[in-house]
């Protein structure tokens, strides 16, 4: 008699050079069930799926797969155990047919040619039992994601895979392919298949899921069946609160001290932003002011600051200081006197290759030209004052920037920026992946630009850093701003969560 | 040039490494030939290497954003005939000269708006602009009324090519040093040079620091091109004859210049003086050939080999650093 419990996971951990990336985990993965798995960036989900998956080694504890230990050394390893994936990036060959897609990797074939094969009849059953709008001739560069999703179903499914991971499935496609996405699923489990589920929405874990894994910092929160969430619950956009906090946790924040220097100033207006990602959001940045926006993963955050710096297209209006902008790219919204810290650094906040010093005046050239030329003094001067301002920790100003921490290079971003000497300063995420140290040095950067009446946007998923940093906060939820809270002591951290959970906003 | 600790002591020993293989062709060259240590042999050295160090110039910095032309050779024999042609049919010579680097400027401009503006592959869009000047420069010839443009060229046409400055110096010389020292000028002191290595080394953060990069990009194909006239220009009037036939290859030469001198494909880093050096090794290397007599064809491989050499190389010191 099979037992209930597919897969066992105990004590799994996993470190890399100074940082626990899994520690501790266990719960169980029931045979035919949709599992989820939710947790913020950086909870460990991706570590833990991969390890599962088999494409990267555990550092610590066990793995059991019907009763037998598991311990896969490639994502092949994986798939021959019957474990497949299906990742956000698409697995497919664009140029080739349905059918080859299928058949990649798998061809019958002697001396190198290829021969007909009986399996063939078999994958084509599956395709048309479960997208009969498929057919086997067509050429996969015509064919939609969410079709493309259901080849690599098809494909795992024909090497008898067991268990299928999908890591955000729903991401890319439509309403409707969604419906057909999870009826597909539930054929799936009908006919015996466990699923591993993962996804930011947390509306869709209420809809399919059986059970949920709340993932946070590394930890295995807790594992409950969703039932059980649903029934403490009132209606779903509850629900979805309750899984946040366990997402979230207990909120514990440094306290916010009002700023003095604030003025009624208004120096950037946002109306009726709109694109693809954003819908409707209007807001109002004052001089002397640091506003946060603060959402889950997915909220839009990072596309309000892409459309604020002229990286997007929009509808609806800016104004900065009462003029109206119309940014077509980054280099107008620098010349406008916006500037931007980008979210990931390493691809697009750095030049690795060049020293601090010749980092640092490239966004305003000007201020190290004499006479049109660049003046070695005036760099050297420049990189200087920043560094020691930013409490920099470098070798000298010669040091790449590629080999310096984290938290440095973020700082030559910040400099960088500084540098420009504009009005206002969009700062994505601006102390992710920066040691407890640097993180205050750059609040207080952050600080000191407001004190001089300088107008800070800091985009952030981090509670905690909003609280402790901004004078208001706008909260986003699914592009949509959800409300605009002033910060105080009085602070309601439940309706913060609700609100960016997608729950009502309510009074 | 921007330097730091690490980068700096690999490029130093890279033009050690250069200089050293530099002396031991020399020396090797000189025992086993008479011929090499001529003021003739030495002027024919100079000559091949000053074409290359002066398009690698411009080519150079092209490089360190992490493009490159493969038109050079065409766009250089495209201006030879040029300049004959228009000398020819009575056009001043500074006039000529002016309107060939006009034209050349062109072939660049199409170049940077294929790279920079349409995003095709600098392999296939230089690629492209090879076979066009080089066609037209045949088809100029043909215009001419023959394959070469031998006759009927003014009598002052070779006093530019085969001027001495000072008195002693071949003319060729100091438009090497100028194309060097303007270049490496431009590297270390102006924006254009800062923003070139931006771009090479990260060309997303470039844009989101408000750097031009579809203007530099282009502004660096059109300077290469009109380098390649002036070269043109120059060896036309030096050898009296204009030949649309002439410079193939000369783009490979330029690029195995450059990265044996240090400059990585992947832009972002290098300097001109390592280019120099690279330069020296394949020129000599190409003259030592010659000397020992040794066929064509082999010259051919063993560049080819310096290439993949100089590729390899470049990769592993990388991955040490």
């Amino acid at each position: 008699m099979k037992s209930d419990t597919l897969i066992e996971i105990r004590g799994l951990g996993k470190s890399f050079p100074g940082v626990k990336a899994l520690e501790d985990v266990s719960f169980d993965i029931r045979r035919g069930s949709v599992h989820c798995i939710v947790g913020e960036n950086g909870a460990g989900k991706s570590t833990f799926i991969k390890i599962l998956t088999g494409a990267l080694q555990r550092s610590a504890g066990t793995m059991t797969l019907d009763g037998a230990a598991y311990e896969p050394r490639s994502v092949r390893d994986a798939m021959s155990r019957g474990i497949s994936v299906l990742y956000q990036e698409l697995n497919v060959v664009d140029d080739l047919s349905v059918e080859e897609n299928l058949c990649l990797g798998k061809e019958k074939s002697r001396f190198g040619f290829t021969l007909p094969d009986p399996e063939r009849e078999k994958v084509a059953e599956m395709l048309r039992s479960l997208e009969p709008s498929i057919r086997l001739d067509m050429r996969v560069r015509d064919l939609s994601v969410a079709q493309k999703q259901m080849i690599e179903i098809v494909k795992a499914l024909s090497s008898d895979c067991s268990v299928l991971v999908m890591d955000e499935p729903t991401a890319a496609i439509s309403e409707e392919e969604v419906k057909r996405l999870f009826a597909v699923v539930a054929k799936l489990k009908a006919a015996g298949a466990t699923i591993v589920y993962i996804s930011h929405k947390l509306g869709e874990i209420f809809e399919i899921g059986d059970w949920v894994t709340v993932f946070r910092d590394g930890r295995m929160i807790e594992t409950k069946p969703i039932p059980e969430i649903a029934a403490s619950c009132r209606d779903l956009p509850e629900a979805c609160v309750e899984l946040v906090r366990m997402m979230l946790g207990k909120v514990v924040t440094e306290a916010y001290s009002p700023r003095p220097n604030r003025s009624e100033e208004v120096l950037l207006a946002a109306r009726r932003l709109g694109n693809a990602r954003l819908k409707d959001v209007g807001f109002e940045l004052r001089a002397g002011e640091i506003l946060g926006f603060y959402g889950l993963v997915g909220a839009g955050k990072t596309e309000v600051a892409r459309a604020l710096f002229g990286i997007d297209r929009h509808s609806g209006e800016l104004e900065l200081r009462g003029r109206r902008l119309d940014l077509r790219s980054p280099r107008a919204a620098i010349k406008a006197g916006i500037s931007l810290v980008p979210e990931e650094r390493r691809a697009d906040g750095i030049f690795g290759k060049l020293s601090i010093r010749a980092n640092v005046p490239v966004m305003r050239m000007a201020s190290v030209l004499r006479l049109g030329l660049i003046d070695r003094r005036l760099e050297e001067r420049l990189a200087d004052g920043y560094m020691g301002k930013m409490s920099v920790n470098a070798r000298d100003r010669e040091q790449q920037v590629a080999s310096l921490s984290g938290g440095n290079q973020q700082k030559v971003v910040i400099a960088k920026c500084l540098n420009r000497e504009g009005s206002v300063f969009l700062m994505d995420e601006p102390t992710r992946g920066v040691d407890v140290g640097a993180k205050k040095e750059i609040h207080d950067i952050i600080r000191g630009l407001a004190d001089a009446g300088k107008g800070v946007i800091v985009f952030t998923s981090e509670l905690p850093e909003a609280v402790h940093l901004c004078d208001r906060i706008v909260l986003m939820h699914d592009g949509r701003v959800r409300a605009v809270v002033e910060n105080g002591a009085d602070l309601d951290h439940d309706r913060i969560m609700a609100l960016v959970a997608g729950g009502e906003a309510d009074r | 040039m921007v330097r730091n600790a690490v980068a700096a002591r690999r490029m130093d020993l890279q033009k050690a490494v250069l200089l050293g293989v530099i002396a031991l062709i020399s020396l090797a060259l000189a025992a086993l030939t008479p011929s090499f240590l001529s003021l003739r042999n030495f002027t024919n050295v100079l000559l091949q290497v000053a074409v290359v160090v002066v398009v690698a110039s411009a080519a150079n910095l092209l490089m360190v954003t992490g493009h490159f032309d493969l038109s050079i050779g065409g766009v250089l024999a495209f201006s030879g005939i040029l300049y004959a042609f228009l000398a020819k049919r009575g056009i001043p010579l500074g006039a000529a000269m002016a309107l060939t680097c006009g034209v050349a400027a062109l072939w660049g401009s199409i170049n940077g708006l294929t790279v920079g503006g349409l995003g095709i592959t600098p392999v296939i869009a230089t690629m492209g602009t090879m076979y066009a000047a080089r066609g037209f420069a045949y088809l100029i010839a043909r215009w001419d009324g023959g394959a070469n443009i031998s006759t009927g060229l003014p009598p002052d046409f070779s006093d530019f090519g085969r001027s001495m400055v000072f008195g002693q110096v071949p003319v060729v010389i100091l438009i090497m040093a100028v194309a060097v020292g303007v270049f490496a000028f431009i590297e270390r002191r102006t924006k254009l040079g800062r923003y070139a290595y931006a771009i090479g080394g990260n060309a997303s953060a470039a844009r989101l620091s408000g750097v031009r990069v579809t203007g530099i990009v282009f502004l660096l194909y059109v300077l290469v091109a009109v380098l390649a006239a002036i070269c043109g220009i120059f060896q036309v009037s030096r050898v009296g004859l204009a030949a649309p036939n002439i410079a193939q290859g000369l783009e490979f030469d330029v690029v195995v210049a450059i990265v044996l001198g240090g400059t990585s494909m992947l832009g972002g880093e290098g300097s001109i003086w390592g280019m120099i050096l690279g330069a020296l090794v394949v020129g000599l290397a190409a003259n030592g050939l010659n000397l020992l007599g040794v066929p064509f064809f082999y010259q051919e491989i063993v560049k080819g080999l310096l290439l993949l050499f100089a590729v390899f190389a470049d990769q592993r010191v990388r991955r040490l650093a």
